[in-house]
């Protein structure tokens, strides 16, 4: 029997809103989908374009970055710049011919494990709907030119 | 070209100009002091194009006292915008004067200002609005552009050449070299090279093309930064190149661009 197909999705959470957004979701027993792996970060903008481009490189079938509200930063300002950031990855990825609705950005508080278990779900859902990402990886086996 | 220049130098305006040497038939960037004046030739149009203000920058860190002349195209002196922008030249520091490009220089190019703002030689050729190539990456379907993307970046040999010719690529510290974030030891690199050092072109890339003229393995870049500079001015309504302004990337937070509060 074939094993159906189970997205991988990698999230970058912050620290002060959407991990303990998570922790809420789960001291509150609210089921989400396990397809979810976790990356604690002490803020949503230090996400690097880097680190979201090597996740699609390394096989994520799809990327989640959430953290504070727009005013809500615990470093004030840091999800503007992540705003800014990930608005143009998410446009550039689109250039070089890879599906922006694989990766989101979500703005989760620390009292709203509800919406953190119901982001988790629809994406996964919405993943899996997609399929496997395609490979991202520049490889000497390909065919040259198309 | 050599009677401009001569003045400036001898009126003490600046301590070194660069300009251009003909060696061996092709025109040379050289810089120019009081000593070797005598050896400016007369401004005629040519087609080849060097980073100059990549070498400013190098000459006015090794000497920060003195004042540089430069002959700059329309892209150079959109590098030189850049650089004042970032803070890694100080307008007073630098006398420019201006040459346009050829008219097949543009079309090549498909440059939007062929000519920089002070023109003091040659005539402005009209500009090239539209990118052909680019429209025809955009026309492309979504699986068939990541292939032709991949089957590109297939080629890169990593020689680092698009970052060290790129007028705007300041920086002393590069991510590029980041043993973690671009794994070392591997050829062609990740196609995260390319699309990282698209990241870091936006809100400075002026399109000068050097990039894609220097890749020995012919990726088309060009094309790349074109639509990242499109993005910039599409997302942010932010042009790069020009002399006021600030780059949206620059700025921790602008207030006016989003409300606060939950949404």
């Amino acid at each position: 029997m074939q094993n159906p197909f189970e997205p991988k999705i990698l999230a970058f959470l912050c620290n002060w809103c959407s991990y303990a957004g998570a922790d809420l979701a789960g001291v509150s027993r609210l089921q989400y989908p396990p397809n979810i792996r976790v990356v604690r970060v002490m803020c949503s903008g230090t996400v690097s374009p880097h680190h979201v481009i090597h996740a699609f490189q390394r096989g994520a079938d799809g990327v989640l970055v959430a953290g504070c509200h727009i005013g809500d930063c615990h470093y004030l300002k840091g999800n503007y710049m992540t705003l800014k950031r990930m608005k143009f990855v998410q446009e550039l990825i689109r250039f070089a011919g890879y599906n922006p609705e694989r990766f989101r950005l979500e703005w989760i508080s620390s009292a709203e494990g509800v919406k953190f278990a119901e982001v988790v779900r629809d994406f996964t859902e919405k993943v899996r709907s997609l399929g496997p990402a395609p490979s991202f990886e520049a490889s000497p086996r390909l065919a040259m030119g198309l | 070209m050599k009677t401009k220049v001569r003045q400036l130098l001898e009126e003490g305006r600046v301590d070194a100009f660069l300009a251009y040497k003909t060696i061996h038939g092709v025109p040379f960037p050289t810089l120019f002091t009081k000593e070797n004046v005598d050896e400016l030739e007369e401004w005629a149009p040519f087609k080849a194009r060097y980073p100059v203000t990549k070498i400013l920058l190098a000459q006015a860190r090794q000497n920060p006292g003195k004042t540089f002349g430069v002959l700059v195209r329309g892209c150079e002196e959109r590098s030189l915008y850049e650089l004042f922008k970032w803070n890694q030249l100080s307008p007073d520091k630098v006398v420019v004067l201006g040459q346009a490009c050829t008219e097949d220089l543009a079309l090549y190019c498909e440059c939007k200002k062929p000519f920089p703002d002070q023109l003091d030689y040659g005539e402005a050729p009209a500009p090239v609005p539209r990118s052909r190539r680019l429209e025809e990456l955009e026309a492309m379907p979504e699986t068939d552009r990541l292939q032709w993307w991949l089957s590109h970046f297939n080629r890169c040999i990593r020689c680092h050449g698009c970052r060290d010719v790129c007028p705007v690529c300041f920086c002393t510290e590069c991510s590029l070299e980041h043993k973690e974030l671009i794994p070392a030891r591997k050829l062609p690199p990740d196609s995260s090279f390319h699309l990282v050092r698209a990241v870091h072109m936006a809100g400075r890339c002026i399109d000068c093309g050097l990039c894609e003229e220097t890749c020995p393995a012919g990726i088309p870049l060009r094309a790349l930064y074109k639509r990242v500079n499109d993005l910039v001015e599409n997302i942010f309504d932010y042009q790069t190149g020009v002399p006021d302004g600030k780059s949206p990337f620059s700025m921790l937070g602008d207030e006016s661009f989003l409300p606060a509060g939950p949404r």
